[in-house]
Protein backbone atom coordinates (compact mmCIF):
# COMPACT_ATOMS: atom_id res chain seq x y z
CA UNK A 1 0.00 0.00 0.00
CA UNK A 2 1.28 3.25 -0.49
CA UNK A 3 0.97 4.97 2.65
CA UNK A 4 1.82 8.76 1.40
CA UNK A 5 -1.59 8.20 -0.75
CA UNK A 6 -3.80 7.11 1.37
CA UNK A 7 -2.71 9.34 4.12
CA UNK A 8 -3.32 12.84 2.15
CA UNK A 9 -6.95 11.19 0.41
CA UNK A 10 -7.47 10.00 3.77
CA UNK A 11 -7.07 13.61 5.28
CA UNK A 12 -9.09 15.26 2.64
CA UNK A 13 -12.21 12.52 3.36
CA UNK A 14 -13.74 14.42 6.25
CA UNK A 15 -12.77 17.26 4.49
CA UNK A 16 -14.60 16.91 1.59
CA UNK A 17 -17.21 13.95 2.52
CA UNK A 18 -17.21 13.85 6.47
CA UNK A 19 -20.61 15.93 6.65
CA UNK A 20 -22.21 14.39 3.89
CA UNK A 21 -21.41 11.16 5.06
CA UNK A 22 -22.44 12.07 8.64
CA UNK A 23 -26.18 14.00 7.46
CA UNK A 24 -26.73 10.14 5.83
CA UNK A 25 -25.91 8.55 9.03
CA UNK A 26 -27.91 11.17 11.44
CA UNK A 27 -31.00 10.60 9.10
CA UNK A 28 -30.73 7.37 9.09
CA UNK A 29 -29.62 6.37 12.88
CA UNK A 30 -31.08 9.86 14.82
CA UNK A 31 -28.51 9.94 17.24
CA UNK A 32 -25.35 11.88 16.71
CA UNK A 33 -23.34 9.99 18.94
CA UNK A 34 -23.90 6.69 16.73
CA UNK A 35 -23.50 8.76 13.71
CA UNK A 36 -20.29 9.95 14.54
CA UNK A 37 -19.25 6.40 15.45
CA UNK A 38 -20.46 5.26 11.95
CA UNK A 39 -18.85 7.51 10.15
CA UNK A 40 -15.52 6.84 11.80
CA UNK A 41 -16.08 3.07 11.47
CA UNK A 42 -17.01 3.72 7.79
CA UNK A 43 -13.83 5.62 7.06
CA UNK A 44 -11.38 3.26 9.14
CA UNK A 45 -12.66 0.49 6.70
CA UNK A 46 -12.12 2.74 4.02
CA UNK A 47 -8.07 3.25 4.90
CA UNK A 48 -8.16 -0.45 5.19
CA UNK A 49 -10.12 -1.22 1.92
CA UNK A 50 -8.21 1.47 -0.03
CA UNK A 51 -6.34 -0.53 -2.30
CA UNK A 52 -9.03 -2.18 -3.72
CA UNK A 53 -10.71 1.27 -4.61
CA UNK A 54 -9.66 1.97 -8.18
CA UNK A 55 -11.21 4.59 -8.78
CA UNK A 56 -14.22 3.47 -10.51
CA UNK A 57 -16.98 5.45 -8.85
CA UNK A 58 -16.32 8.89 -8.13
CA UNK A 59 -14.96 8.59 -4.01
CA UNK A 60 -18.11 10.30 -2.66
CA UNK A 61 -20.12 7.13 -3.80
CA UNK A 62 -17.21 4.47 -2.66
CA UNK A 63 -17.18 6.17 0.65
CA UNK A 64 -20.89 6.30 0.78
CA UNK A 65 -20.97 2.65 -0.03
CA UNK A 66 -18.92 1.50 2.70
CA UNK A 67 -21.18 3.80 4.93
CA UNK A 68 -24.09 1.80 3.93
CA UNK A 69 -22.83 -1.53 5.24
CA UNK A 70 -21.36 -0.29 8.49
CA UNK A 71 -25.45 1.50 9.18
CA UNK A 72 -26.95 -2.22 7.60
CA UNK A 73 -24.47 -3.59 10.06
CA UNK A 74 -25.68 -1.51 13.11
CA UNK A 75 -29.20 -2.49 12.12
CA UNK A 76 -28.28 -5.80 12.30
CA UNK A 77 -26.58 -5.99 15.80
CA UNK A 78 -29.92 -4.02 17.07
CA UNK A 79 -32.01 -6.93 15.84
CA UNK A 80 -34.82 -7.91 17.95
CA UNK A 81 -34.59 -5.13 20.27
CA UNK A 82 -36.75 -2.73 18.24
CA UNK A 83 -40.10 -3.23 19.25
CA UNK A 84 -43.12 -2.99 16.23
CA UNK A 85 -45.54 -0.49 17.36
CA UNK A 86 -46.56 1.59 14.06
CA UNK A 87 -49.61 -0.84 13.40
CA UNK A 88 -52.17 2.41 13.41
CA UNK A 89 -50.06 3.84 10.58
CA UNK A 90 -50.19 0.64 8.53
CA UNK A 91 -54.13 -0.07 8.77
CA UNK A 92 -54.34 3.17 7.13
CA UNK A 93 -55.20 2.52 4.06
CA UNK A 94 -55.34 6.21 2.92
CA UNK A 95 -59.30 5.27 2.46
CA UNK A 96 -60.37 8.60 1.11
CA UNK A 97 -58.54 8.68 -1.77
CA UNK A 98 -60.43 5.65 -3.30
CA UNK A 99 -63.73 5.17 -3.94
CA UNK A 100 -66.12 2.54 -2.49
CA UNK A 101 -65.81 0.14 -5.20
CA UNK A 102 -61.67 0.37 -5.29
CA UNK A 103 -61.15 3.07 -8.54
CA UNK A 104 -58.92 6.20 -7.57
CA UNK A 105 -61.04 9.30 -6.82
CA UNK A 106 -60.44 11.34 -9.48
CA UNK A 107 -59.94 14.71 -7.66
CA UNK A 108 -57.79 12.87 -5.64
CA UNK A 109 -55.43 10.64 -7.88
CA UNK A 110 -51.74 11.40 -8.05
CA UNK A 111 -51.50 14.58 -9.92
CA UNK A 112 -49.10 14.83 -13.30
CA UNK A 113 -45.35 15.31 -12.07
CA UNK A 114 -43.47 17.60 -14.24
CA UNK A 115 -40.51 15.64 -12.99
CA UNK A 116 -36.61 16.88 -14.10
CA UNK A 117 -34.47 14.48 -12.75
CA UNK A 118 -31.24 16.22 -13.88
CA UNK A 119 -32.34 19.31 -12.47
CA UNK A 120 -33.59 17.87 -9.20
CA UNK A 121 -30.26 16.66 -8.28
CA UNK A 122 -28.66 20.10 -8.14
CA UNK A 123 -31.46 21.29 -6.12
CA UNK A 124 -30.87 21.23 -2.28
CA UNK A 125 -34.02 22.25 -1.51
CA UNK A 126 -35.46 19.07 -3.10
CA UNK A 127 -33.02 16.94 -0.89
CA UNK A 128 -34.71 19.26 2.02
CA UNK A 129 -38.17 18.11 1.30
CA UNK A 130 -37.44 14.81 1.12
CA UNK A 131 -35.57 14.22 4.01
CA UNK A 132 -38.60 15.94 6.11
CA UNK A 133 -40.83 13.78 4.24
CA UNK A 134 -38.59 10.42 5.20
CA UNK A 135 -39.07 12.32 9.13
CA UNK A 136 -42.48 12.13 9.02
CA UNK A 137 -42.78 8.35 8.30
CA UNK A 138 -42.77 5.84 11.51
CA UNK A 139 -39.62 4.78 12.49
CA UNK A 140 -39.72 1.06 11.69
CA UNK A 141 -41.50 1.93 8.51
CA UNK A 142 -38.73 4.99 7.33
CA UNK A 143 -36.32 1.52 8.54
CA UNK A 144 -37.65 -0.62 6.23
CA UNK A 145 -38.01 1.58 3.32
CA UNK A 146 -34.35 3.38 3.71
CA UNK A 147 -32.85 -0.33 4.22
CA UNK A 148 -34.58 -0.90 0.66
CA UNK A 149 -34.57 2.36 -1.55
CA UNK A 150 -31.31 3.74 -0.32
CA UNK A 151 -29.02 1.17 1.01
CA UNK A 152 -30.33 -1.54 -1.68
CA UNK A 153 -30.54 -4.28 0.98
CA UNK A 154 -32.71 -7.56 -0.73
CA UNK A 155 -35.89 -7.86 0.82
CA UNK A 156 -35.38 -11.26 2.50
CA UNK A 157 -32.58 -9.68 3.89
CA UNK A 158 -34.56 -6.73 5.81
CA UNK A 159 -36.66 -9.42 7.03
CA UNK A 160 -33.93 -11.53 8.49
CA UNK A 161 -32.29 -8.08 10.11
CA UNK A 162 -35.75 -6.76 11.57
CA UNK A 163 -37.69 -9.55 12.16
CA UNK A 164 -40.65 -8.88 10.35
CA UNK A 165 -42.26 -11.56 7.94
CA UNK A 166 -42.85 -11.25 4.29
CA UNK A 167 -45.97 -9.80 4.37
CA UNK A 168 -45.48 -7.40 7.10
CA UNK A 169 -42.55 -5.85 4.75
CA UNK A 170 -44.86 -5.52 1.54
CA UNK A 171 -47.44 -3.70 4.02
CA UNK A 172 -44.64 -1.45 4.83
CA UNK A 173 -42.78 -0.93 2.01
CA UNK A 174 -46.19 0.12 0.07
CA UNK A 175 -47.43 2.29 2.92
CA UNK A 176 -43.93 4.62 2.86
CA UNK A 177 -44.00 4.89 -0.75
CA UNK A 178 -47.57 6.07 -0.99
CA UNK A 179 -47.06 8.46 2.14
CA UNK A 180 -43.86 9.49 0.37
CA UNK A 181 -45.58 10.11 -2.78
CA UNK A 182 -48.00 12.03 -1.25
CA UNK A 183 -45.61 13.94 0.56
CA UNK A 184 -43.34 15.00 -2.22
CA UNK A 185 -46.41 16.01 -4.52
CA UNK A 186 -47.74 18.53 -1.75
CA UNK A 187 -44.23 19.53 -0.68
CA UNK A 188 -42.50 20.10 -4.04
CA UNK A 189 -44.09 19.08 -7.20
CA UNK A 190 -47.08 21.27 -6.11
CA UNK A 191 -45.56 23.95 -5.40
CA UNK A 192 -43.66 26.90 -7.09
CA UNK A 193 -40.43 25.44 -6.12
CA UNK A 194 -41.01 22.01 -7.84
CA UNK A 195 -42.24 24.13 -11.05
CA UNK A 196 -45.35 22.70 -11.71
CA UNK A 197 -47.37 25.79 -10.71
CA UNK B 1 -66.56 9.13 1.82
CA UNK B 2 -65.92 5.75 0.76
CA UNK B 3 -70.16 5.53 0.39
CA UNK B 4 -69.19 8.39 -2.47
CA UNK B 5 -70.30 6.44 -6.09
CA UNK B 6 -67.51 5.90 -8.40
CA UNK B 7 -67.23 9.43 -10.98
CA UNK B 8 -67.40 7.66 -14.84
CA UNK B 9 -67.55 10.69 -16.19
CA UNK B 10 -64.96 11.69 -18.60
CA UNK B 11 -64.93 14.98 -17.97
CA UNK B 12 -61.22 15.62 -16.89
CA UNK B 13 -60.16 12.30 -17.00
CA UNK B 14 -57.17 12.66 -19.01
CA UNK B 15 -57.13 8.21 -19.69
CA UNK B 16 -56.98 6.51 -23.27
CA UNK B 17 -60.11 5.19 -22.62
CA UNK B 18 -63.30 7.30 -20.86
CA UNK B 19 -66.39 7.07 -21.65
CA UNK B 20 -66.37 9.43 -24.30
CA UNK B 21 -68.85 7.40 -26.71
CA UNK B 22 -70.74 4.09 -26.33
CA UNK B 23 -67.75 1.69 -27.46
CA UNK B 24 -65.40 3.55 -25.04
CA UNK B 25 -67.85 2.64 -22.12
CA UNK B 26 -68.24 -0.68 -23.00
CA UNK B 27 -64.49 -1.43 -22.91
CA UNK B 28 -63.59 0.94 -19.96
CA UNK B 29 -66.58 -1.32 -17.77
CA UNK B 30 -64.79 -4.37 -19.34
CA UNK B 31 -61.67 -4.02 -18.71
CA UNK B 32 -62.37 -2.79 -15.17
CA UNK B 33 -64.13 -5.97 -14.19
CA UNK B 34 -61.13 -8.37 -15.44
CA UNK B 35 -58.00 -6.04 -14.27
CA UNK B 36 -57.56 -5.48 -10.28
CA UNK B 37 -58.97 -2.31 -8.99
CA UNK B 38 -56.67 0.74 -8.52
CA UNK B 39 -56.62 0.29 -4.46
CA UNK B 40 -55.45 -3.22 -5.26
CA UNK B 41 -53.16 -2.23 -8.50
CA UNK B 42 -51.20 0.33 -5.97
CA UNK B 43 -50.41 -2.45 -4.16
CA UNK B 44 -49.25 -4.62 -7.24
CA UNK B 45 -47.21 -1.72 -8.08
CA UNK B 46 -45.33 -1.26 -4.85
CA UNK B 47 -44.48 -5.09 -4.74
CA UNK B 48 -43.53 -4.92 -8.75
CA UNK B 49 -40.59 -2.50 -7.48
CA UNK B 50 -39.17 -5.74 -5.56
CA UNK B 51 -39.83 -8.33 -7.40
CA UNK B 52 -40.74 -9.38 -11.08
CA UNK B 53 -44.31 -8.87 -12.10
CA UNK B 54 -46.21 -12.43 -13.35
CA UNK B 55 -46.45 -12.06 -17.08
CA UNK B 56 -50.38 -12.52 -16.71
CA UNK B 57 -50.10 -9.49 -14.46
CA UNK B 58 -47.94 -7.20 -16.87
CA UNK B 59 -50.56 -7.41 -19.69
CA UNK B 60 -52.92 -6.97 -16.85
CA UNK B 61 -51.41 -3.90 -15.76
CA UNK B 62 -51.18 -2.68 -19.54
CA UNK B 63 -54.94 -2.84 -20.04
CA UNK B 64 -55.68 -1.21 -16.86
CA UNK B 65 -53.89 1.51 -17.65
CA UNK B 66 -55.86 2.69 -20.69
CA UNK B 67 -58.18 3.20 -18.69
CA UNK B 68 -56.48 4.67 -15.45
CA UNK B 69 -54.00 7.25 -16.20
CA UNK B 70 -54.22 7.60 -12.20
CA UNK B 71 -52.22 4.51 -11.51
CA UNK B 72 -49.71 4.53 -14.87
CA UNK B 73 -48.97 7.99 -13.12
CA UNK B 74 -48.56 6.18 -9.66
CA UNK B 75 -46.07 3.56 -11.53
CA UNK B 76 -44.07 6.44 -12.72
CA UNK B 77 -43.66 7.91 -9.57
CA UNK B 78 -42.69 5.04 -7.74
CA UNK B 79 -39.69 4.36 -10.09
CA UNK B 80 -39.09 8.06 -9.78
CA UNK B 81 -39.31 7.80 -5.79
CA UNK B 82 -36.46 5.06 -6.56
CA UNK B 83 -34.64 6.85 -8.48
CA UNK B 84 -34.19 9.73 -6.33
CA UNK B 85 -34.15 7.62 -2.89
CA UNK B 86 -31.35 5.80 -4.39
CA UNK B 87 -29.55 8.99 -5.35
CA UNK B 88 -30.13 10.51 -1.24
CA UNK B 89 -27.43 9.46 0.39
CA UNK B 90 -24.73 11.20 -1.49
CA UNK B 91 -26.66 14.39 -1.41
CA UNK B 92 -27.23 14.03 2.42
CA UNK B 93 -25.20 17.03 3.01
CA UNK B 94 -28.07 19.09 0.94
CA UNK B 95 -30.47 17.65 2.89
CA UNK B 96 -29.76 19.31 6.38
CA UNK B 97 -28.12 21.64 8.63
CA UNK B 98 -26.65 19.42 11.17
CA UNK B 99 -23.20 20.18 12.01
CA UNK B 100 -20.38 17.59 12.26
CA UNK B 101 -18.53 18.63 15.09
CA UNK B 102 -15.22 19.84 14.48
CA UNK B 103 -13.63 18.24 17.33
CA UNK B 104 -15.07 15.05 15.95
CA UNK B 105 -13.84 15.71 12.75
CA UNK B 106 -10.15 15.87 14.13
CA UNK B 107 -10.46 13.12 16.20
CA UNK B 108 -11.59 10.82 13.34
CA UNK B 109 -8.77 12.31 10.91
CA UNK B 110 -6.15 11.63 14.35
CA UNK B 111 -7.76 8.14 14.43
CA UNK B 112 -7.17 7.53 10.44
CA UNK B 113 -3.64 8.98 10.56
CA UNK B 114 -2.83 6.31 13.67
CA UNK B 115 -4.48 3.74 11.76
CA UNK B 116 -2.06 4.48 8.68
CA UNK B 117 0.95 5.08 10.06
Amino acid sequence: MNKYNVQSAAARWIDDHGECLYRYALVRVRRPEVAEDLVQEALLAAVRGYEKFGGRSSERSWLVGILKNKIVDHFRKLGRETSFTDMEFLSDEFSEKFVSVGFWNHDLGPHEWKPEPDEVMHRSEFWQVMRECFAKLPQKVRDVFTMREMDSVPSKEICTILSITDSNLWVMLHRARMALRECLEMNWFDTPAGGTV
Amino acid sequence: MPEEPYNPSPIGNPSVLARRNWWQTMLVKLIGKYTPKCREMVRILSQSMDEPMPLMMRMKKRLHFLICCWCQRYEEQLRYLHETAGQFPEHADEASDAIFPSETKQRIKQRLADQIR
